[in-house]
């Protein structure tokens, strides 16, 4: 059985060269049976298909998909820096 | 008074195309100019730099850009730069943009900047050939930083970078990959060229706020950081 510590190195650089997904700025963790990636992706086609990816090279893990779309409305605000 | 908007790691593609329109249809509201720290792509593509282009054009303030690391992803970083500037959009690479705005005057330098590590943590031009271009390609860009703040002669000085200058702002990342979210040249070329504001992306879980060892502020961007379409900054020019 592969270790979680490979197998999540391994997705965790699928979901980065995969042209589907490219996303470097997830965090993927594996337990047992189950991976959890998080982090932000800029759209909910994208937050899917870091879940379709992950699936499609882990069939056998139960992918919990805690990923959020950023926000890009205006901002709230903003910094004085005088 | 300047108002600056910035933003980086936004990776527009086509399913993209638009989702940002209506906050940048706004800016001329929040600020006076929009500074985009990299990432401007998922995969560096012309036809995502169209999509970039189309967002960003026409807005009430002048755009400002570097490219970041997914600009440089299908190997075309020239013709994503005529791309954005076909529309319009500065995009600097050891240059420099200046403008007066209310009565201020405003230098923006930028690089993409790259890794290598902070001081005391980094890696050296040393041992295999590629190695030594890794470092040697992060020196390179440091110095093109330096020589290009160098050049600003203007009441406020920024750095635009798409990697950190600074640690600072990569807490939250995990430290081992430190390496390759910033170096320690950058800083030391903003600190070395009185500038009073630095701004870059790249590190979706750093954190906004941080400081080069010279005092400079350093503000982080990246998109999921700001969670926002731009987060804006207030500056003066210092009293004389």
């Amino acid at each position: 059985m592969e270790s979680e510590q490979y197998l999540a190195a391994n997705l965790r650089r699928t979901v980065a060269e995969d042209p589907r997904t490219a996303e470097l700025g997830v965090r993927i963790v594996v337990r047992g049976d189950h991976a959890m990636v998080s982090g932000d992706v800029a759209c909910e086609d994208r937050r899917r298909a870091l879940e379709e990816v992950l699936h499609e090279v882990a069939p056998e893990l139960t992918i919990l998909n805690d990923v959020r779309v950023t926000p890009a409305g205006e901002p709230d605000g903003e910094e004085d820096l005088r | 008074m300047i108002r600056i908007a910035a933003v980086g790691d936004v990776h527009l593609g086509e399913d993209m195309r638009g989702g940002l329109r209506p906050a940048l249809d706004k800016v001329g509201e929040h600020a006076d100019v929009l500074l985009l720290a990299g990432d401007l792509t998922r995969h560096g593509t012309v036809a995502e730099a169209a999509v970039v282009a189309d967002e960003f054009a026409d807005l009430a303030v002048p755009v400002v850009a570097v490219l970041g690391n997914h600009d440089h992803q299908d190997d075309k970083p020239l013709q994503v730069t005529k791309t954005l500037q076909d529309k319009g959009i500065h995009v600097l690479e050891g240059s420099t943009f200046v403008a007066e705005i209310n009565g201020c005057t405003l230098g923006v330098a930028g690089v993409k900047g790259f890794g290598g590590g902070f001081a005391g943590k980094c890696g050296s031009a040393f041992g295999e050939r590629e190695m030594k271009a890794f470092i040697q390609h992060t020196c390179d860009i440091a110095a093109c930083l330096e020589q290009a703040l160098s050049e600003l002669d203007t009441d406020i000085k920024v750095a635009l970078t798409h990697y950190a200058p600074v640690p600072d702002t990569l807490r939250g990342e995990p430290p081992e990959i430190y390496p390759f979210l910033g170096s320690y040249l950058l800083g030391e070329a903003i600190d070395a060229t009185g500038t009073h504001l630095a701004v870059h992306g790249h590190a979706h879980f750093g954190t906004e706020q941080g400081m080069t060892p010279g005092g400079v502020r350093v503000r982080n961007v990246a998109q999921p950081i700001i969670r926002s379409a731009y987060a804006v900054y207030v500056m003066e020019a210092a009293a004389a």
